[in-house]
């Protein structure tokens, strides 16, 4: 350890690295270096001076030479803090969080009362939700400095999300107290905010008669009279003073009829939720009624009365509420009210009504009858009328039906793009994705500025593959100046763009390919929860603090946005597919390289490689000759995404699926992807809990794990892992064995190591509780008798033993079946382990004539 | 309001004319010249050429599309000549369309009266005729052009009408 004296410079030199700092906070990094070079020629191993160089260095876009130097800094000076702070920078900067954290730790055994330290880590660690240091941290703070409300504010937070109500509210009511000996004037709204956010606190400790009386007592100060009424309705309601609730709810509804919330609060108010019997329904019905008559501009109020009516009484108001929309021309009215066709008999109804209209305006310009002289309906109301029929049986999916009435629209004004694009996704829906992409194509021609047609377009194309029409089409509206318009998708974290990308290269087998988007998509999600760090301390300081635990809580639950999930679940089936591979070649379901011998697999990649390398030489040559912008374009080495697929499949395929059991705990599909991962893991008793977890989630019904397809998989799944236990049991404590052929890597243990006693007592109790029979044939034998319920579970129960015929009921009932369902059987008829081509074709026969459009069986 | 009401007073009539029978002329532009190729294509049997629509988009207030409740149903495209043994403009409409269904609404009508004033106020009373060659025997077409002013000149079998020429001509 260098000498204490080590650190002080001569009072020259001394002044000199004090300009230093002050260069580092004004930004002038080059000086900075240019100084601190300057002193290190008389003091070579200052080490604090090192560490400043290092810093200025990387933010001289030297970052390696400054780490270098910032190491060495801090080996010369272990007690300096400003070499720790400086490292802690360092790692900050490179979103190296939790490695930060502890650098400033250290920095603050050096110099305990450093508000800059402390301030900077206690946002790290409200970054990390490493709650119980932020309180402590929050806690040196406001001992430091006890007049700034910031701290106070930050401490009440942080006791908050500890979920400390009381020690919360005190510290939140102690800070009260001394605001009134204050005499400078606290701003309304920063004042209004902190009272309104310590209702929330104690509304969410539970006390509801508690938040209450304090929202009475804050009125006077309130500045959201807005969210102040919606807090009264919502504490009312919460404890269950419904009349009081009911008042609250109609003068909120007063202000906005609109929304959506205020209704539904009326509604809970008048206990009218959940499933209604008759008398409720009537009553619910009666409440809109008079709405209806009070807030005659409200969509929503119109639409709602038609989830309660019946019979007769929903002929009438559905027409009341299609007519004037049909008039008017609104595009989004068959979405409005598809949500009804939950209730057949009500789809029914809607469909007679519209073909009405339709014969009706057709012969008289009139939805019913004669029209009075001059009380003739629009021209448009005929076109709409067919466009929402056309909507209606594509919904039905009754293709052919849909698609007559589109091309009447069409004919009848083929200027309208909203017709185009219908009949695009008909054909879509139908089977036909190219037919589909050209009329989206269409569309787009007619109106070249909408943006929206114009990405609508370039999804079509990616679904067909055409990924070079795509690109052409979607840079038609990136930013025209960037030097690569490709890359501007990707700053402007453009998710659908990747996702649909994603998908075209594993249909054509580019696996590399699709796990660079998808980690692409991975690090737009990381990159916004970093985001979040500046409004650590934004938010306190402008005492946004509602908005501000809106924000903790929306980025805890950021990758359980649909976007993230999707590219997850597609990520994990990718690494499993990829990882299976080499055992048995050709099953995967990702590769393109499917069924091509192992060599051949080799030397197409060798040659993609090739290609890669070579085509990023090009345009490294173009960023030469071309202008700035382009030199300042990364030239992507990597265009192939190789280096994902030198990575540890399992490992990355893990990373995904936990985030998925997480944040989407609560699909089917998650879980049964996590066993699937966790089983070849070898992590049985993972597996094990997301089998089970699977099957509970499959015996209760919910819209996400609805589809028939999740109980196939989860059959095979389960049988999948089961019968890896039982290897894994027969495995002797034996060395594992040397990797095969095909496994350059010995990063794959394709052998599960020998498990512990306790883990196979284990895991054959709860096997057998969970299987209820002794053998995975029995179990299939068990499941076949239940594959009558879907043509999924047949074709499961058929791939895993069970005798081709179960599946032959279905396959003669193929209009029964959805597109998809139908091209999933043609698949498993065809493929190994059936692989029956009598079966296979005549099912596509029958396959053919249920859906005439569909390319797949032309 | 309700279809059925045997006497729908005046008022309500208007205003419903207001809000559902919305007319309007719109520009032509490289964006949306899309709409008057798939107009035409209904209208008329014969097919333009690519570079007929990358012509018209250059005839500035000479070319115009009809809109309806801002539907696109309706366009006019002219391209301009000059008269033979004269320094004066004519303008030739080239084509002149509403769908079917909008119809004897005055759309048709608002697209040429739009033309005939362009050229009545054109620079220089530089414009001295406006030409249309009918392809059609319709008699409600030629009814429709006798209507705003044309009249057929010589054995061309042109429909021509005068552009600011005194009224005795
Ligand atoms: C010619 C055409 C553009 C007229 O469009 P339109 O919007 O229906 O015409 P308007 O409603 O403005 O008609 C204005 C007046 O013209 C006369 N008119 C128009 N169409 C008529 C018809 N079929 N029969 C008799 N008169 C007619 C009427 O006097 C009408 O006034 P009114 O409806 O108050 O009686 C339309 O019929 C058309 O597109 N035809 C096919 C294309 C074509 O042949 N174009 C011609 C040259 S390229």
């Amino acid at each position: 350890m260098p000498p204490k004296q080590g650190r002080e410079l001569p009072s020259k030199e001394s002044a000199l690295f004090k300009a230093i700092l002050k260069l580092y906070e004004h930004k002038q990094y080059k000086r900075g270096l240019k100084q601190a070079e300057q002193i290190l020629k008389k003091f070579p191993e200052h080490g604090e001076t090192q560490a400043m160089k290092g810093l200025f260095l990387s933010h001289l876009n030297r970052k390696e030479e400054g780490y270098e130097f910032v190491k060495k800094g801090l080996r010369n000076d272990l007690m300096s803090h400003t070499c720790w702070h400086v490292y802690g920078l360092m790692h900050r900067a490179d979103k190296n969080y939790d490695e930060a954290i502890k650098c400033y730790v250290n920095a603050l055994k050096f110099d305990k009362e450093n508000m800059q330290i402390i301030r900077d880590l206690s946002l790290l660690q409200i970054q990390m939700r490493n709650y119980e240091g932020y309180n402590e941290t929050r806690h040196t703070l406001l001992s430091l400095r006890p007049t700034n409300k910031m701290y106070w504010v930050g401490l009440a937070i942080s006791y908050h999300m500890l979920q400390k109500y009381d020690t919360a509210l005190n510290v939140l009511s102690a800070f009260e107290e001394s605001l009134k000996e204050q005499t400078d004037n606290v701003p309304d709204y920063e004042n209004s905010e902190m009272l309104m956010y310590k209702n929330l606190v104690i509304e969410e400790s539970g006390d509801y008669q508690k938040a209450l009386t304090h929202l009475e007592e804050i009125r006077g100060k309130v500045v959201d009279k807005r969210g102040w009424k919606e807090a009264k309705a919502r504490h009312l309601l919460n404890l269950g003073k419904l009349a009081q609730s009911e008042v609250e709810y109609r003068q909120l509804l007063d202000q906005n009829a609109d929304c959506h919330a205020y209704l539904e609060g009326l509604l809970k108010a008048r206990g009218l939720v959940g499933d209604l019997d008759g008398t409720q329904l009537e009553k619910a019905q009666r409440l809109m009624n008079e709405l209806g008559l009070k807030y005659p501009r409200s969509h929503i109020i119109k639409r709602t009365p038609l989830k309660y009516v019946k019979g007769e009484a929903f002929h009438r108001m559905l027409d009341e509420y299609l007519q004037p929309m049909l008039r008017k021309g609104v595009p989004s009215l068959f979405v409005s009210i598809k949500d009804l066709y939950t209730n057949a008999e009500k789809a029914k109804t809607v469909e007679e009504v519209v073909l009405g209209y339709k014969n009706s305006l057709k012969a008289n310009a009139s939805f019913s009858g004669k029209a009075a002289d001059g009380a003739e309906e629009p021209p448009t109301a005929y076109l709409w009328v067919l466009y929402f029929l056309a909507q209606h049986y594509d919904y039905k999916r009754e293709t052919k039906k849909a698609l007559e009435c589109i091309d009447e629209a069409l004919a009848h004004t083929p200027t309208l793009v909203e017709l185009l694009m219908t009949k695009a996704r008909i054909l879509k829906h139908g089977g036909d994705s190219e037919a589909a992409m050209k009329t989206m194509n269409k569309a787009r021609e007619i109106d070249l500025q909408d943006r929206f047609i114009n990405s609508k377009c370039t999804k079509y194309m990616l679904r067909n593959d055409k990924m070079e029409d795509a690109e052409k089409t979607i840079t038609l509206f990136t930013r025209s100046e960037s030097a690569d318009p490709l890359a501007d998708l990707t700053d402007m974290q453009c998710m659908w763009f990747a996702l649909e990308c994603a998908k075209s290269h594993v249909r054509k087998g580019e696996v590399g390919r699709a796990l660079k988007r998808l980690h692409q998509i991975e690090q737009h999600f990381c990159d916004i929860y970093d985001d979040q760090f500046d409004f650590h301390s934004y938010s306190l300081r402008k005492m946004t603090l509602r908005a501000y635990i809106d924000l903790l809580r929306v980025e805890d639950r950021l990758r359980g946005h649909p976007f993230f999930y999707e590219a997850a679940t597609i990520a994990v089936r990718t690494y499993i597919a990829l990882y299976d591979k080499p055992k048995h070649a050709g099953s995967g379901g990702a590769g393109g390289a499917e069924g091509l011998s192992e060599a051949d697999r080799k030397k197409a990649e060798r040659k993609a490689r090739k290609a890669a390398l070579k085509k990023s030489g090009e345009s490294a040559a173009a960023t030469e000759t071309s202008g700035t912008a382009a030199a300042n374009a990364k030239v992507d080495k990597d265009v192939d995404g190789t280096k994902f697929l030198d990575a540890n499949y399992l490992d990355e395929a893990e990373k995904f699926a936990r985030n998925l059991l997480t944040m989407s705990g609560d699909r089917v599909e998650a879980h049964i992807l996590g066993a699937q991962v966790y089983t070849r893991k070898h992590k049985y008793l993972l597996a094990l809990k997301s089998v089970k977890r699977a099957y509970a989630l499959l015996s209760k019904p919910s819209a996400s794990n609805a589809s028939p397809q999740f109980a196939a998989d989860l059959h095979v799944a389960a049988i999948e892992f089961w019968n890896a236990v039982n290897a894994a049991k027969e495995q002797k404590a034996a060395p594992v064995p040397a990797p095969t052929k095909g496994q350059e890597t010995a990063q794959y243990p394709t052998q599960s190591p020998p498990l512990h006693p306790t883990v196979v007592t284990l895991l054959d109790e709860e096997i057998a509780a969970l299987f209820k029979v002794a053998t995975p044939a029995a179990f299939n034998t068990e499941f076949s008798k239940n594959a009558v319920s879907s043509p999924e579970s047949a074709l499961a129960a058929a791939q895993s033993g069970a005798p081709i015929t179960i599946l032959d009921s279905h396959c003669s009932d193929v209009k029964r079946m959805s597109l998809q369902t139908a091209i999933s059987i043609h698949k498993g008829l065809s493929s190994s382990p059936i692989a029956d081509r009598t079966r296979a074709d005549k099912f596509r026969d029958a396959a053919r004539t249920a859906f005439p459009t569909a390319t797949y069986f032309k | 309001m309700t279809t059925t009401d045997p006497q729908p007073d005046v008022e309500a009539k208007n205003s419903m004319q207001a809000k559902y029978f919305r007319k309007a002329l719109n520009d032509l532009t490289p964006n949306n010249v899309g709409q008057l190729k798939a107009l035409n294509e209904v209208i008329f049997t014969e097919k333009q050429s690519d570079d007929f629509y990358k012509d018209a988009v250059k005839s500035e207030e000479f070319a115009k599309l009809a809109l309806f409740n801002d539907i696109c149903v309706g366009g006019i495209t002219t391209t301009k000549e000059t008269v033979e043994g004269s320094d004066k403009t004519k303008v030739v409409i080239t084509t002149l369309g509403v769908l079917n269904a909008y119809r004897r609404m005055g759309l048709g009508a608002m697209l040429l009266d739009h033309i005939i004033t362009q050229s009545e106020e054109a620079k220089d009373k530089a414009i001295s005729e406006i030409h249309v060659n009918l392809q059609t025997k319709d008699e409600g077409v030629l009814a429709f052009f006798k209507g705003r002013g044309f009249a057929a000149k010589g054995s061309s079998g042109a429909l021509v009408r005068l552009i600011n020429a005194p009224v005795s001509a």
